[in-house]
């Protein structure tokens, strides 16, 4: 299938629509940005406490919130992760500079609330193999311990380990039957289980914590790393190409930045460690597009010495064209495919490049070579020349 | 075929042989990070003002002695800040002596100076830099002492980075947290201290500062001990008013383990090194029918009335279950850490979660490979299948290098390969657009090939150039996870400059090259 081949698309032709176009996207997104409501940073350049809960049973976030308000903690933040309606994730910004977070006092406010009936009970939806062994081991249901001290000691180890293997499988126990077919359970080992141990009502995904330390450090070596890199690609087209080159991508790139930023801000997702990871790739990937669009430019100008510059880049964008759009759908394609099946995690990373690599496609036509051409008119060496000749 | 295109073939089989076995299996070969696999990552650090605070205490107290023992007797040691104390009531002409005999010879890197009737000594800065720099490597060793007891497989701990206070630890596969936190920031400083002359516990804290108020108020302070139920719930408090001086701390432990108490409890037995057991027996001499406070990390854990001279061993009770007891004795015989540490960053990620981010991630990334094949094979035909050889050629170099540096999976880094597929085949589509222009303008299938191949390089070069420069900011600047992006995002797209211009213009060589003169190109 062979498409675009041969356009003759006149793009210069409306550029100044297109440039207006792009300010008005910029300006509404620096509006957002530094007027509206702004970045939401997630805990990893804020700083704070965030837990992953997965309920035993179904629950709701109001539930959740009162128990964090009952134990004082009103900034909670609830919400729903993943899908269904057992898993959460809470999170608190840091409090009193504490470097430590809140993460062991959130977990004894969910214990206080909803394990109630623990009665010193061990929770075998929160526990480790060693916590469970130890249990075994001192009630040594099999009677092995009196026989061979070392050896019941590792039997022990070796059945919790096959317990948790069980829950990791499951994520959170909610019933004895669960625990059929354990691999060295023996039916007395269950029953001393079903004494001593419970199934508590979550069970801990994930716990994080930033101190206001590390999230400072996190915060400016993120801006560094963007900054840094958006000088490493002018500096590169510069050497590689023009310095005209250099800036139209670098105002490009910096165009695509902004306006998917504020979109993300807009869209209110969380602005963590891996969305600077897919910003910075966005940045790679809109002077990318630019850079193809400019070596096309560049063969063309040697090729047609006497053609404007106009006419030169009309003529490589045409000739690019099927290129840009076929490289931009491909990588469009596995993005979409990373948003909606990644999971949680990944789906704001794929947002940012979804968005980057659509406004990055436009931007590297209607964008970066209308300023290189600017640039010409404006500073370029003829231009000077011509004024020169004038006089 | 030419021989050329022979050596070129062999190039291209060793290369992807290679990276076959290096990544085949690929469970078993790829070592996946905390967040895929499960763990813990804690960035901590060394509270280094405490082990200077620490070493003056001990000057101080190590003075006080020798001060005695040269009959100085009206000398008073106090504390005028976190590396200094003074001296009062030492004669001017005893200057010298303390100087030259005391300073110089037994407390290296301190330093005297007169002031009025007080003498000020300090702690040089060179040897302040020297005590923080060695509580650091400590607390780094005791640290590593009580992961290597609890039994966690390849841990890695290591200074963040030179000179640096802050110590990384990561831990995969743990699965209780919580009581990893607690075994390695114990600070685990045990003393044993006489409690104050004919006093008992108190109920209330107010109640203790009492008894010590007066004279003794200086030579005593009090502390407080949680007591606990039988499921070890804290119940309640008691206060004790305890001296100041510890008779011996954890450093004249000689080793400590677990032991069984008459009814079967567990206990701490302890055993004290000669020194140690030397000060224990003077002090529990004269001091039958006193309480002897037993000070965990400024808690007392119990208090037992001295019956009998105490010389070189003894056990701990209260409260514990077996892991607890196990928990301490690790700690005792770990050493104290020599100062606190303070959790900075602490990210635990359950094994769950990890296994399912990688089942998401492998769908989306078959999916997304599925859906790029299809597009390239309407797109360019039989020429696609070149792309599609050459994207699956890229998957297997990934693995390979990734193997082969023994780099670390993550999260990001799956998106970073499910990425590099879509921009893959980048250099290929540049190839392809770039032929089918040369084919179009007239020229045979060899030349277009030829001319393709050259002409797209120099956009390739440039394009990837630019990805790999942000790949590397992310390496530099990015921590844990992200770097794993970083590391898959380059390696994707140096493994695709191979396999779209080496390989692929291999296979179009090989297709034009069986005719002298091929007419048409599946293209």
């Amino acid at each position: 299938m062979q498409f675009l081949t041969d356009s003759h698309i006149d793009f210069m032709k409306y550029r100044k629509v297109f440039i207006w176009v792009s300010i008005l996207l910029l300006v509404v997104a620096c509006a957002e940005l530094f007027f509206l409501t702004g970045l939401n940073l997630g805990i990893d350049f804020a700083g704070g406490t965030q837990l992953t809960l997965r309920l035993r049973d179904s629950g709701s976030p109001e539930e959740l919130r009162r128990t964090f308000e009952n134990a004082g903690m009103r900034e909670a933040q609830i919400q729903r992760y993943g899908d269904g309606d057992s898993e959460f994730l809470i999170k608190t910004p840091v409090v009193g500079g504490s470097e430590e977070g809140s993460g062991t006092a959130m977990i004894d406010a969910l214990n206080a609330d909803f394990n109630s009936d623990a009665a010193g009970r061990l929770d075998l939806n929160q526990r480790g193999a060693d916590a469970v062994a130890s249990l075994l081991y001192e009630a040594d249901p099999d009677s092995r311990v009196g026989v061979d001290e070392v050896a019941a000691r590792t039997e022990y180890a070796t059945v919790a380990a096959a317990v948790l293997e069980r829950r990791k499988t499951l994520t959170i126990f909610n019933s004895w039957d669960q625990l059929d077919n354990v691999e060295g359970l023996s039916d007395a080992a269950l029953t001393t289980l079903k004494d001593k141990a419970f199934f508590g009502a979550f069970h801990v995904l994930q716990n994080e914590n930033v101190g206001p330390q590390i999230g400072s450090e996190l915060r400016t070596k993120g801006v560094l790393a963007v900054v840094l890199s958006f000088f490493g690609m002018l500096l590169y087209i510069w050497f590689r190409f023009e310095l005209r080159f250099g800036i139209g991508a670098l105002v490009a790139v910096v165009h695509d930045f902004m306006i998917t930023l504020g979109l993300f801000a807009l869209l209110n997702f969380e602005f963590n460690l891996s969305t600077i990871a897919a910003f910075l790739t966005l940045v790679g990937y809109s002077v990318n597009d630019s850079v193809v669009i400019f070596d096309r430019v560049r063969e063309n100008m040697r090729r047609f010495k006497r053609r404007p510059l106009l006419e030169v880049i009309n003529l490589s964008l045409n000739q690019t064209l099927s290129r840009t759009i076929l490289t931009s759908g491909t990588t469009l394609l596995v993005l979409i495919s990373l948003f909606t099946l990644g999971g949680e995690v990944i789906r704001g990373f794929a947002f940012v490049l979804m968005i980057g690599v659509v406004i990055g496609t436009y931007s590297s036509i209607f964008v970066a070579s209308p300023f290189a051409l600017a640039w010409e008119k404006y500073f370029g060496r003829e231009t000077r020349a011509q004024r020169k000749e004038k006089a | 075929m030419d021989r050329s295109l022979i050596s070129r073939l062999i190039v291209i089989l060793v290369v992807v042989v290679a990276a076959s076995v290096w990544a085949y299996p690929p469970k078993d070969k790829i070592k996946l990070g905390l967040d895929l696999r499960g763990g813990m990552h804690m960035v901590l650090q060394v509270e280094t003002d405490d082990a200077i605070r620490a070493e003056t205490d001990n000057v101080m107290n190590g003075l006080q002695r020798d001060l005695e023992e040269a009959d100085i007797i009206d000398a008073v040691v106090e504390r005028s800040g976190d590396s200094s104390f003074e001296v009062t009531g030492v004669p001017a002409d005893r200057d010298n002596f303390i100087e030259d005999d005391l300073l110089d010879r037994y407390y290296v890197g301190w330093t005297m100076r007169r002031l009025g009737d007080r003498l000020q000594i300090e702690l040089s800065d060179q040897e302040a830099k020297n005590i923080r720099e060695l509580a650091v490597n400590q607390a780094r060793e005791t640290i590593r002492n009580r992961v290597d007891a609890f039994g966690v497989a390849e841990p890695i701990i290591h200074r963040e980075g030179l000179g640096s206070d802050r110590i990384v630890v990561q831990l995969p596969g743990v699965d209780d947290p919580d009581r990893i936190r607690n075994l390695i920031k114990n600070t685990a400083f045990l003393e044993f201290r006489l409690t104050k002359a004919n006093t008992s516990a108190f109920a209330s804290e107010q109640q203790a500062l009492d008894a010590i108020r007066g004279a003794d108020e200086s030579q005593h302070e009090v502390m407080r001990e949680d007591l606990r139920d039988e499921n070890q719930v804290i119940v309640g408090q008691q206060f004790w008013a305890v001296e100041k001086r510890r008779v011996i701390t954890g450093r004249d432990l000689k080793t400590a383990r677990l032991t069984n108490g008459d009814f079967n409890e567990p206990e701490v037995g302890f055993y004290l090194t000669s020194e140690g057991g030397k000060k224990f027996g003077d002090v529990t001499a004269n001091s039958i029918g006193r309480g002897l406070a037993i000070v965990l990390d400024g808690t007392v854990i119990s208090a037992p009335v001295i019956r009998a001279r105490i010389t070189d061993q003894g056990v701990i009770q209260g409260q514990y279950t077996v892991q607890q007891v196990q928990d301490l004795v690790t700690v005792l015989r770990s050493g104290a850490l020599p100062a606190g540490l303070t959790n900075l960053e602490e990210r635990s990620v359950g094994p769950t979660l990890g296994r399912d981010s990688i089942l998401k991630g492998q769908k989306a990334g078959m999916i997304g490979f599925a859906l790029v094949i299809v597009t390239m094979l309407v797109v360019y035909k039989l020429s696609g299948l070149i792309a599609v050889l050459a994207l699956m050629l890229n998957v297997v170099l990934v693995f390979g290098v990734l193997s082969m540096f023994n780099a670390t999976l993550t999260l990001p880094g799956i998106a970073g390969i499910v990425l590099t597929i879509g921009m893959a085949v980048d250099a290929n589509v540049l190839i392809f657009e770039r032929i089918r222009e040369e084919l179009r303008s007239g020229r045979t299938v060899k030349s277009a090939v030829v001319a393709g191949f050259g002409k797209a390089l120099s956009s390739i070069v440039d394009a990837n150039a630019t990805t790999m420069i942000a790949a590397i900011f992310l390496f530099m600047f990015g921590t844990g996870p992200i770097r794993g992006f970083a590391v898959t995002l380059s390696v994707g797209i140096l493994a695709s400059l191979f396999t779209a211009v080496f390989v692929g213009r291999w296979v179009f060589d090989f297709q034009t090259s069986r005719r002298s003169r091929i007419d048409k190109l599946s293209i």
